[in-house]
């Protein structure tokens, strides 16, 4: 089957002009700028089938913005090779726009001052759908979000969480093949993630639409996407399934050691594994995991130790470690 | 009072700051004051192509009115309608909260938390117009004069500011009052002119409803000889009653806020 | 073919329907609105029934009578020719409002028109009790003939068409600078002086009329109220018909390629 997303090579560098504090500088800048390039997306590549349900994950500034912009073409990318439906996303076809979607979290589409049914409507001649199509795929998914009575209300008296249901149904009447997802939680609070979440599972089981899913909370990757792609300093970091991701960064382990006193004459636990933390009776070390068993006996066997506990990092640490870390992760992908 | 000046000295200090990163917006407001003077002038010119005087005030003097109307539109720009501005934001996103959790008196605070550096171009350029004008009608200012124009100027700002507060306090009963903004703006510029061209109904609104009349036209009347004694009174005392009935607007407003959000 | 006409159609209905329906809303807004836009007239029309009574009845052929027909006209072409001010452009690429509409499988332009169409509707429903206050104040003189009658809608609205078209082509200027404040000040000055705005351009100094005989300020202004209180004879009308058909052709060629280059610029840079 072809895939509905296809990427090859995906580069983005942006030119920031640079300037100095001070008048003078600032009047320079008029007549002559410094620029710094700066590579938001550096040569990614990836495929997503139709139907894919895909988390997109990655520290704020990584990347991820700047590459579902170059996907829904509100972006030119500098480089590479891009595909989405067939399209050519930069070039905004109508065709193609008719078949996607872009949800922004933070931002909002909707008419404030006018009920959403209203927008709806308004979206329903944007998009040229069919009358009978816009009534059956409304209802439906009015439905869907348990929307109720709140497409009647002006948008403006609505709670954030509200808003973000109607917005999402907004968003989605057109029946996009491609859903294009930006945070679509933020700010919610438990309840509503799951309400949201449960609606684009939905929409994705009925019409096989193709998801690619930014969150900054797990919870909405876990219970939705199968299939996850990390990237970090605008590089693809890890691309695969979910629990390949946990096993993958996991496959360290953290070693917690308690010892007693040992008068100052501390080993070199760099011997060990790396050092995480180290106080004068206690270490954490990062094993990796096939060493694991072997450096647990030598260390019972060399060490006064008096407590050792081997953990699985959750997943949540696991990926803010990746994160965190930007010279290991250079090692972690150099040995992968 | 004093609490009050003090506050708003360290806001004023802050925001000054602030903007001195950004000093290009000076000279967009430069260039900003300059085409609006242009226009003035323009306007003026094609009037006194036609007339020599305007019931009964010269083209000179009429520069010396725009002159005021230029003063006090920068004081204006500079300390009342930001924070005004600030309020009904404010009041839209439902951050009033935060100036109104601060251990100091509501009024004062929502009118000093903002301070528009960049506007006191207009404070220079309408005293240089002023000036200017005066000189061109070979006015001789005495001392009294000066000090009655100070006054008068002093009395117009505080008028100014109770109505726009007043104004402002709509903003706790109708969402969207940013129509105000402009509506005040536009009958300021009623001002441009002595208000005494105007028929008696307008020229009535704007003395008591919105005090144009005091905030440009008297200090020009006291600065061209035209004042009366009457009027610096008459403009005492309505002051006092603008500032007591402001104030009781305010308290009733917060009163509806604090009781109506949730 | 026809489809197409029909979807367009279609989308300008509703978008001028869902203009109506926001507007209606804030009834105060509205009033202050209007206020805001009667004040302005009302202060020049005051300055010149001064000027005309002080020349002992009437300047450069305008009399008191004439001033407010023509005033109160201008209030009426006013409230016609309101368009997306350049502001809201700059506000909308700001805000990241324009990212969403590049989305959508329609040129943001129609979603505008459509907007300020429909917008029409409400601000003359509002602007007739204020024409009638006006009219009963200060006795306006005009004698109607029938084809000024008729031509009057059609200036209105070519009029309408050359100062939305100007307005958006500026706020197209967003999308390389962000300091566009300053700009958008000379615009608007240099509109009112020279589209009749302030003054019927008659009375303006004779080289200025000459500068704004090769702009297109007056024919989104004065030419329509000229039109109306019958200071135009019927070949200057139908003349001044072909020149507002030829600024909008120009102008919206003009957007159609600054347009195609700012987009350009827009996606490079993100917004």
């Amino acid at each position: 089957m072809k895939p509905a997303i296809h990427v090859r090579d995906l580069t983005k560098v942006f030119k920031v002009p640079e300037r100095d504090a001070g008048l003078k500088a600032a009047t320079l800048s008029l007549f002559k700028r410094k620029y710094k390039e700066v590579r938001a997306v550096d040569s990614i590549a990836f495929d997503i089938q139709p139907g894919e349900v895909v988390g997109f994950l990655g520290p704020n500034g990584a990347g991820k913005t700047t590459t579902l912009k170059m996907l829904a073409g509100l972006l030119y990318p500098t480089s590479g090779e891009l595909d989405v439906l067939g399209y050519l996303p930069e070039k905004r076809q109508k065709d193609f726009l008719r078949q996607i979607t872009l949800v922004m979290g933070q931002r909002s589409q909707l008419n404030w001052d006018i009920p959403a049914i209203d927008s709806f409507e308004l979206n329903r001649a944007i998009y040229s759908i069919p009358r009978k199509q816009y009534e059956e795929t409304r209802d439906e998914l009015i439905e869907l979000m348990l929307l109720g009575d709140l497409i009647n209300k002006p948008v403006r008296n609505l709670s954030l969480g509200e808003r973000m249901k109607v917005e999402a149904v907004g968003a989605l009447l057109h029946r996009p093949q491609v859903l294009f997802l930006d945070e679509p939680t933020i700010g919610l609070d438990v309840t509503m993630q799951r309400r949201i979440r449960r609606f684009i599972q939905e929409y994705n089981a009925r019409y096989n639409a193709t998801v690619l899913l930014t969150s900054h909370y797990m919870a909405d990757v876990q219970a939705l996407c199968k299939r996850v792609i990390v990237i970090h300093h605008g590089k693809l970091l890890y691309d695969g399934g979910l629990a390949g991701l946990v096993e993958r960064f996991s496959a360290m382990k953290t070693l917690s050691v308690t010892f007693s006193d040992m008068n100052g004459h501390a080993p070199d636990f760099s011997t060990f594994g790396t050092v995480i933390s180290q106080e004068p009776n206690r270490v954490s070390l990062r094993v990796g995991k096939a060493e694991t068993p072997n450096v647990t006996a030598r260390m019972l066997a060399d060490l006064p130790v008096t407590d050792l506990t081997v953990e699985d990092p959750p997943i949540e640490e696991v990926i803010e470690h990746v994160f965190e870390q930007p010279k290991e992760d250079d090692e972690k992908k150099e040995t992968a | 009072m004093l609490r009050g000046l003090k506050l708003f000295g360290l806001f004023a200090r802050i925001s000054t700051l602030n903007e001195m990163q950004y000093r290009a917006n000076f000279f967009i407001q430069l260039l900003q004051s300059f085409i609006s003077l242009g226009t003035g002038l323009a306007v003026l010119a094609v009037v006194f192509s036609y007339t020599d005087n305007l019931h009964g005030w010269s083209g000179g003097e009429l520069l010396a009115v725009m002159g005021v109307h230029i003063l006090m539109g920068g004081i204006m720009r500079t300390v009342i309608q930001p924070n005004m501005g600030r309020l009904m934001e404010d009041v839209q996103e439902g951050t009033l909260d935060y100036a109104l959790t601060k251990p100091e008196d509501s009024q004062v605070m929502v009118s000093v938390r903002q301070f528009a550096i960049w506007a006191v171009v207009d404070v220079l350029m309408g005293i240089i117009v002023l000036v200017w004008a005066l000189v061109s009608i070979g006015n001789r200012t005495t001392l009294a004069s000066a000090l009655l124009f100070v006054v008068a100027m002093f009395l117009g700002a505080v008028m100014i500011y109770c109505v726009f507060l007043m104004f402002t306090t709509l903003a706790f009963w109708f969402v969207r009052v940013w129509e105000l903004m402009e509506m005040f703006q536009s009958l300021y510029q009623a001002g441009r002119w002595p208000v005494g061209i105007y028929p008696d109904w307008l020229r009535a609104g704007l003395t008591y409803l919105i005090p144009v009349a005091f905030a440009v036209t008297v200090p020009a009347e006291a600065l061209t000889g035209r004042l009366t004694p009457q009027t610096i009174l008459i403009a005492a005392a309505f002051t006092l009653v603008l500032m007591w009935v402001s104030r009781a607007v305010w308290k009733y407003g917060l009163r509806h806020y604090t009781s109506a959000s949730s | 073919m026809l489809a197409r006409a029909r979807d367009y159609a279609d989308l300008y209905l509703v978008n001028a329907k869902t203009a109506i329906i926001g507007q209606f809303q804030y009834r105060l807004a509205n009033l202050m609105f209007l206020v805001h836009l009667v004040i302005e007239p009302l202060i020049y029309l005051i300055v010149w029934t001064n000027v005309a009574e002080a020349q002992g009845g009437s300047v450069g052929g305008y009399t008191a009578s004439t001033f407010a027909a023509y005033y109160i006209v201008w209030t009426l072409v006013r409230q016609f020719n309101l368009s997306l001010s350049p502001f809201s452009f700059e506000w909308r690429i700001k805000n990241g409002r324009l990212a969403g509409e590049l989305l959508r499988p329609v040129h943001p332009i129609h979603y505008d028109l459509g907007f300020f169409l429909g917008i029409k509707v409400p601000y003359v429903v509002y602007w007739l009790p204020a024409g009638l206050i006006l009219w009963l104040i200060f006795r306006p003189v005009i004698e109607l003939t029938w084809w000024q009658v008729a031509a009057f809608p059609v200036a209105l609205m070519l009029g309408f068409l050359v100062r939305f078209a100007m307005l958006w082509l500026l706020g197209l200027i967003t999308f390389w600078t962000t300091r566009v404040s300053a700009i958008f000040d000379l615009f608007f000055t240099l509109e009112l002086l020279l589209s009749g705005r302030l003054v019927p351009l008659e009375l303006m100094p004779g080289w200025a009329q000459d500068i704004a005989a090769w702009l297109p300020f007056q024919w989104a202004f004065g030419f329509p109220i000229e039109v109306l209180i019958g200071r135009l004879a019927p070949d200057q009308i139908v003349r001044g018909f072909a020149i507002q058909v030829i600024w909008i052709a120009v102008s919206y060629t003009v957007i159609h390629l600054v347009w195609k280059r700012g987009i350009k610029h827009f996606t490079a840079v993100g917004g």
